[in-house]
């Protein structure tokens, strides 16, 4: 007789756990732009921004916009591919987790194409001209604001101080590849145990966008005006040809032990993000804008270094929308800008990154400012992720010897063709 | 009366069928929901161009494209090749050592717990952390290892990033890791074969390898094969090490089937593509546990 209540009373426990896990979900909080709830118990607004200084410098910023909005704010960092992961899977939630998320540049065409991101000037934000104009450039789709540039992130040459007065040169001397590959050879032949060039190596994208700016410097680019792939070319071939001759004097490593290499004197030159390094006065190192000619009798090029900027924006889901832009405009006040310098924050901003008491203990910032100005950004194509994955991987065959150029060239050129064909 | 008796006796079975019956329905509820529910729809998705981001009402049919993309995919194609390759040398390394060990162990006198807790300690730590560790220790810039052998005037290693060390290097992260896995269910095993056949195999004259040959490993055949299987699926679902250590590079020499789906199907939210390449995945796993399964069962 106590047999079948007992097995009703598992099933029925089954059910109500089962119910109780499906309707989590639902109970999330509506958007609301108010600050703290009617009880006085704070909001809480979640963000998803990029693990290292890029989300630290914001998240020290953010006490003070909490003690003032009566906010609680929890902050996720997270790696490149989970944070990019972590967005689009709560994207297609009625009502979203993230108030607020950082976005590199090459996932915008495919966010905005599949509504992941909130309008921004329909929420009333706008630029001011403090602000970089070539670091708005992705931001920005039919006139309509849906980024704002937070994090100024482009690539700059680094360089270890001793080894390039080794070679005969000063900073202001590098005007040119050419310059890069001559410091690189006379390192290795002065020192066969010295690195001249690191490259980055562990993911295709990694290794896609250290090269980019050396095949703009020869002409090329990875797709025409039309997004057809360009990349079985004769620019694409002579970059790769420059790009291998550093990598026969130096060699492959992931960007702790470029860092650290070119820091303790083994590596002469790396290409390398301000995130990962801020030089100081008496460092072992420093770096330098990219240069933007091929050779020295070459004529400049307008943009060579990479942009890699670390935009913020507003879930078009984000729970707390008006209250997110507020947080927005707040983070990118000048004031809050300004001050994430301290916390290894590079503002996109001209009145920061030119401030004469900040270039006092930061000269570095002048040379990220120039770089900031002459960026090119990666091509916005929703089919990017993959894109990268199979040049990438390419591209690492032919460094890593496993396939001739021609092989790895042609084979990409046709993934790609097909990539961008469906 | 009798027929009292037989409407009683049937009464009494159909009670028990029904208890029987709903003391299963919970499991079966949970089984239905969390395995065969996610199964049905990868296998669904993977006949579809399902994009997560476009969402599944924008999803068509494709039959069998994926598949047939996948098949001719020459990056899938050497991850397969990498995961079978990677999945015996792991599982025939692990067995190796760990029933070696299990054997040693087993055979002291003295010491034996703390021998096996010291030994158990690789096991317990998350993959993560046993990657990130490693990575110190073999940084081709400032690890120890290199340090090591430096200072004994003997070749240094760029570990993850040459085409000719990057495989071997994480299978040997992945055999420390695991050893202890294997050791342990054997010594185990090992602990119940009784101290009587070894006696009599003695008084037989039989040696120590005869021992092991005609006493030890006949006790021990099922604890083989299980720990073989439990292995191989573990070893062929290989990722965190790779990802963390390689992200399936260089050259894609250390790229393993999770790998690829994570790059090619995740990472892209492809997740029709990567449907795809899960069902072939777990078709693969099943083969291999059906092949041992069949072992064991003898």
């Amino acid at each position: 007789m106590k047999k079948r209540p007992l097995a009703l009373a598992l099933a029925l426990a089954t059910a109500v756990s089962l119910t109780a896990c499906g309707s989590s979900g639902g109970t999330s909080e509506t958007g609301s732009g108010d600050s703290g709830s009617a009880s006085g118990e704070p909001t809480k607004m979640t963000l998803i921004l990029r693990g290292g200084a890029y989300g630290e410098s914001l998240e020290a910023s953010l006490p003070a916009f909490e003690e003032e909005h009566n906010v609680d704010i929890e902050v996720m960092l997270m790696s490149f591919d989970d944070l990019h992961t972590g967005i689009a899977l709560d994207a297609v939630n009625d009502v979203g987790t993230y108030d607020l998320c950082m976005v590199d540049g090459s996932w915008m065409a495919e966010f905005t194409e599949n509504g992941v991101l909130a309008n921004l000037s329909e929420l009333g934000y706008s630029f001011d001209n403090d602000i970089i104009p070539a670091t708005t450039e992705i931001c920005i789709v039919d006139d309509e604001i849906y980024l704002a540039p937070y994090y100024g992130n482009v690539t700059v040459m680094m360089y270890n101080k001793q080894l390039l007065a080794d070679a005969g040169y000063t900073p202001e001397e590098i005007d040119s590849f050419a310059d890069v590959q001559d410091i690189a050879q006379k390192t290795r032949a002065a020192d066969p145990s010295k690195n001249g060039f690191l490259i980055r190596g562990g993911s295709a994208d990694n290794i896609l966008s250290d090269f980019l700016p050396h095949l703009v410097a020869h002409g090329g680019w990875v797709v025409d005006e039309n997004n057809n792939p360009t990349v079985d070319t004769p620019e694409f071939k002579a970059a790769m040809e420059d790009y291998l001759a550093l990598y026969n004097v130096g060699g492959t490593l992931d960007k702790d032990d470029i860092v650290a290499s070119v820091t303790s004197g083994e590596t002469a030159m790396a290409q390398i993000w301000p995130g990962w390094y801020t030089p100081t006065a008496d460092g072992p190192a420093d770096y330098i804008t990219i240069p933007t000619k091929l050779t020295d009798d070459s004529e400049p090029l307008d943009a060579v270094a990479l942009q890699g900027v670390w935009c913020i924006g507003i879930p078009d889901n984000a729970p707390h929308k008006e209250l997110a832009v507020e947080l927005l405009e707040y983070v990118m006040s000048p004031e809050v800008q300004l001050a994430s310098i301290e916390n290894d924050g590079v503002p996109c901003r001209y009145s920061c990154l030119t401030d004469p008491t900040v270039l006092e203990t930061y000269p570095h910032l002048e040379t990220v400012c120039g770089a900031l100005k002459t960026g090119v950004y990666r091509p916005a194509i929703a089919e990017w992720t993959e894109f990268t994955n199979i040049l990438g991987t390419e591209m690492d065959n032919i460094i890593q010897g496993t396939k001739t150029m021609d092989e790895a060239l042609s084979y990409a050129q046709e993934q790609l063709e097909q990539l961008m064909a469906v | 009366m009798k027929r009292n008796k037989t409407v009683k006796l049937r009464g009494a079975q159909t009670g028990t069928a029904r208890f029987g019956l709903g003391m299963l329905m919970p499991t079966m509820i949970l089984l239905l929901v969390m395995t065969a529910y996610p199964l049905i729809f990868t296998l669904l998705y993977s006949f579809t161009d399902y994009n997560y981001l476009r969402g599944a009402e924008n999803a068509s049919f494709v039959l069998f494209d994926n598949y047939l993309s996948l098949f001719q995919n020459g990056y899938f194609q050497q991850a397969v090749w990498n995961t079978v390759l990677f999945t015996i040398l792991a599982v025939v390394l692990e067995m190796g050592f760990g029933l070696l060990i299990a054997v040693f162990v087993n055979s002291l006198k003295r010491g034996q717990k703390v021998m096996r807790t010291l030994l158990l300690l690789p096991y317990l730590l998350p993959a993560v952390t046993v990657a990130l560790s490693w990575r110190m220790m073999l940084s081709a810039n400032y690890g120890i290892i290199n340090q090591f052998l430096e200072f004994l005037g003997l070749p240094v290693f760029n570990w993850f990033m040459d085409t000719h060390t990057a495989f071997w290097t994480i299978l040997v992260i992945d055999v420390w890791q695991n050893v202890p896995f294997v050791f342990l269910l054997l010594y185990a095993s090992l602990q119940s074969v009784s101290e009587s056949q070894y006696e009599a195999a003695r008084i037989d004259g039989a040696g120590v390898l005869q021992q092991f040959l005609y006493v030890t490993l006949p006790n021990i055949k099922g604890s083989l094969a299980l720990c073989a299987l439990l292995r191989t699926i573990d070893t062929f679902r290989l990722f965190e090490k790779v990802n963390v250590l390689t992200g399936g590079g260089p050259a894609g020499t250390t790229s393993t089937i999770t790998q690829f789906l994570y790059t090619y199907g995740i990472e892209s939210l492809n997740f029709g593509f990567g449907s795809a390449g899960a069902i072939v995945m777990t078709v693969l796993v099943l083969i291999l546990s059906s092949f041992y399964i069949k072992r064991a069962m003898g």
